[in-house]
């Protein structure tokens, strides 16, 4: 297990995050999904939720959280444990190691009953789980994005949804789960992250972990535009776009991605919103890791083609070398800004630094920001040159 | 300067109250590059009937005003977006419209005092012409459309219309495309006029300050303005009743979801000690660690813990329980149920006590949320380190009197949307 300590005084509480990362791949994405959730359930020595829940409201409401997540061609399994510093408690608990230990505890010591996890959770949780990826329509935003990406990624294991599929369920049982648990506790890569003031004195239990194998992002590009267009019950239309960017120069595609939507002042806000108040929101966003950027809209239905105009219309001046010197340092300023921001916030500076390590760049904070204010517009407009329209995913109602 | 200091957690709040009436609320926190303002005027989507008080006008306004007033404060005269340029110094700037307020903010780790000068600069020049307040109605209109295709908020809206007949909570805080159809600029400039005088509003900032250095440099920033008397505002009476028991609305949801909404008419009580609480009832009673949870997670009625809310000014005040099930009656009666029936234990008791104050020192890890209650608290008229001090003086005797009194069936309701 790779163990990461983060010192800060910024904050009233300590975060422990522990995650394990494997490979993502079709036949372990529900798996992992379901695995998270029976975890929580239940340890050997809290046998229950409600105990678990009572431990953690002993603890001054400490905070559990897990969840699954994909990053690049990677499924993390993410368990966080947030608890109050040792200054703040009332009667001199050990908070941070008590902390610790039950967070280890529900990951490495799950209730076990005939070598296998408890029958009772297992089916309880495959329960809820298939009610969640049934009700995956409801919130119509993600759902857009969702789909965009599937289709954007069809054929590849980032088009996995992260939580997997109602199909798989039904093979999984309490017998393979565990025995697929016990696999994955020794194949995955673990990794432990503390953060907090007074993090010196802890102790951290031993535990044997593998490295993980690379895998390379390769993404199927036919040079075409998918267009893609699904109807449901909506008022407003979710107009979902997925550029191809280069895996070159991540900064600067960073930098283009804000200048393109990354805020009120660029280029899709001033054009849809603020000139032909097509929208309440456009913006884009850079999945990084996919060499992907989102641009994002809600629409009136019938401006489907109009605002799909302007958007093209963005990316085409963009190209031409058309981004203002006020453009410019508006999105370099804003996106400086909000990267001096990942240390104010714990959660953040894990994730970010997860990622750093995840994808052996090892850059700080500081790094990050020292090479971002290098970059040049001209810089911009090559980035800008090479990025293409990969696929239009439009939400609507049925005409 | 007023200065209030909780030495447990290690806080202090510095309250300054100018001649033209406007409090400044700062908490210093040394160690943090963030810097976060947050400016609040007490208007929001409830007050749409008011006598202003330098002409003893009684004026009514259409519903959604507040919140097209805050989208309009933006622009200025110079053509130049104030949003915009918040941004382009590398500040993250927003507003935001509530029931009962309405707020400026931003927050980031350089070019404060930049950002300072635009924020006092806009929020106090309004410019609105019949063109840009016409040009404003299609990017509402949308905003509004969106709020229509969100179960959630129509699940809130329907609750609200069982719990009261004439309270104007029952509005959309955006209004409708019909009621936003009638707002003119003198409507926003009667507004403006009335709503944005120092005397109705609150600053909170947050960050590594000198307090009476930061004071100064908002005094320096504001313009002198006449002396205004309080502001007449006209709710509709007070209901001792609830409205409706029971809304259902149909909407594309795969798991119904649902909110139980109990009244509370209990008016001499300190909300402060009261919403402490009913949060140790609720936590301890239907929570994630009680009895009746386990029983719903492990029968499949729920599958993850509810939601409490406890929403309150002078004019209303109820307790929300929300969650997603496919028996959502169900679920009501056994709330019901477990409410009046069950014990309220001492162990369990202590233990949600513990578990809220962990929950409360926790809200000061960051500026941003710091400027977010202490301003939502003084508008209400709280000074937010209470929730703090109150811990001390909370027994269970007092719990078990909020429980027998607030949570009545006849003051309660469902509301579903489902498929």
């Amino acid at each position: 297990m790779e163990i990461t300590k983060l010192q800060t005084n910024k904050f009233k509480t300590n975060l422990c995050s522990v995650f394990l990362t494997l490979p993502l791949k079709k036949e372990t994405v529900t798996k992992n999904a379901l695995l998270v959730s029976v975890l929580r359930r239940g340890t050997k020595n809290l046998t229950t939720q409600e105990d678990i829940s009572k431990k953690l409201e002993e603890m001054y409401g400490a905070g559990f959280n897990c969840g699954v997540d994909k990053i690049g061609n990677y499924h993390v399994l993410k368990f966080y444990l947030e608890t109050l510093d040792n200054k703040y408690v009332l009667n001199n608990e050990n908070n941070l190691q008590d902390g610790i230990d039950l967070l280890l505890e529900i990951i490495f010591n799950p209730l076990i009953e005939n070598e296998a996890f408890k029958k009772e959770y297992v089916e309880q949780e495959k329960e809820n789980l298939s009610k969640m990826l049934l009700s995956r329509k409801d919130n119509k935003a993600s759902y857009a994005i969702e789909r965009l990406i599937e289709e954007m990624f069809d054929g590849e294991p980032y088009s996995l949804y992260k939580y997997g599929n109602i199909e798989d369920l039904k093979n999984i049982d309490e017998k393979n789960l565990y025995d697929y648990y016990k696999k994955i506790i020794k194949e995955s890569k673990v990794d432990l992250f503390i953060l907090g003031e007074n993090i010196e004195n802890i102790k951290i239990p031993n535990i044997k972990t593998n490295l993980l194998e690379k895998i390379d992002i390769k993404h199927f590009k036919t040079g075409k535009t998918k267009i893609v267009k699904e109807n449901l019950d909506v008022t407003q239309g979710k107009l979902i776009i997925g550029l191809n960017a280069p895996n070159t120069n991540k900064m600067a595609v960073s930098l283009f991605n804000t200048v393109l939507g990354g805020g009120a002042n660029s280029k899709l806000f001033q054009n849809v919103r603020e000139k032909e108040s097509l929208a309440y929101s456009a913006s884009s966003s850079y999945i990084r890791r996919q060499n992907t950027i989102l641009i994002k809209t809600g629409i009136e239905i019938a401006n489907y083609e109009k605002t799909l105009n302007i958007i093209k219309k963005q990316l085409e001046e963009m190209k031409n070398g058309n981004i203002s010197d006020e453009e410019f340092d508006a999105a370099k300023e804003l996106l400086i800004s909000s990267i001096s921001l990942i240390p104010e916030s714990a959660e953040d500076m894990i994730a970010f630094y997860f990622d750093q390590s995840l994808f052996e760049e090892n850059l700080t904070v500081q790094d990050y920001i020292m090479k971002l204010k290098n970059i040049t517009k001209e810089q911009i407009i090559e980035i800008a040159k090479q990025v293409t329209m990969d696929t239009i995913y439009f939400l609507k109602r049925e005409d | 300067m007023e200065i209030i200091e909780n030495k447990q957690i290690n806080e202090k709040v510095y309250i300054e109250t100018l001649e033209n009436g406007m409090k400044i609320l700062v908490v210093p926190k040394k160690n943090t590059e963030k810097k976060y303002i947050i400016w609040g005027t007490k208007f929001g989507s409830i007050d749409n009937h008011f006598i202003e008080p330098k002409t003893g006008k009684e004026i009514k306004v259409p519903d959604g005003v507040a919140h097209y007033l805050e989208h309009k404060m933006f622009e200025q005269e110079n053509g130049v977006d104030s949003l915009y340029k918040l941004m382009s110094l590398g500040l993250d700037a927003n507003a935001y419209t509530t029931n009962d307020h309405t707020a400026y903010l931003f927050g980031g780790t350089s070019n404060f005092y930049e950002g300072l000068d635009e924020l006092m600069d806009y929020v106090q020049h309004p410019y609105f012409t019949d063109e840009n307040v016409e040009k404003e109605r299609g990017i509402i209109g949308q905003e509004i459309g969106r709020y229509d295709d969100e179960p959630a908020w129509k699940l809130y809206v329907n609750m609200m219309d069982c719990l009261y007949k004439n309270n104007p909570i029952k509005i959309d805080i955006a209004g409708t495309v019909e009621s936003i159809s009638h707002i003119t600029k003198e409507t926003l400039y009667d507004c403006y006029n009335t709503f944005y005088h120092p005397s109705n509003m609150i600053m909170c900032i947050s960050g590594n300050f000198e307090p009476e250095k930061i004071v100064q440099e908002v005094k320096k920033r504001l313009l002198p303005k006449e002396k205004m008397d309080k502001i007449k505002r006209i709710y509709p009476e007070y209901e001792n009743k609830i409205n409706k028991k029971y809304k259902e609305q149909k909407m594309d949801v795969n798991i119904p979801i649902f909110i139980v909404g109990f009244r509370d008419i209990l008016k001499d009580e300190s909300c402060v000690k009261k919403q402490i609480a009913i949060e140790i009832i609720l936590n301890s009673l239907i929570g994630k660690s009680s009895k009746l949870y386990q029983k719903l997670y492990n029968e499949g009625t729920i599958m993850s813990p509810l939601d409490f809310d406890y929403e309150f000014s002078d004019e209303y005040s109820h307790v929300l329980i929300s969650g997603q099930s496919d028996e959502p009656k169900k679920v009501y009666e056994n709330i019901l149920n477990a409410i009046k029936n069950e014990e309220l234990e001492l162990e369990d008791f202590e233990r949600s006590k513990k578990a809220l104050y962990g929950e409360y020192v926790s809200e000061y890890n960051d500026v941003e949320n710091i400027g977010r209650l202490f301003l939502q608290d003084a508008i209400r008229g709280i000074n937010s380190l209470e929730y703090i001090e109150s811990f001390n003086k909370i027994d269970i005797n007092y719990v078990q009197n909020i429980k027998n009194n607030l949570f009545k069936e006849d003051m309660s309701a469902l509301s579903v949307i489902k498929k």
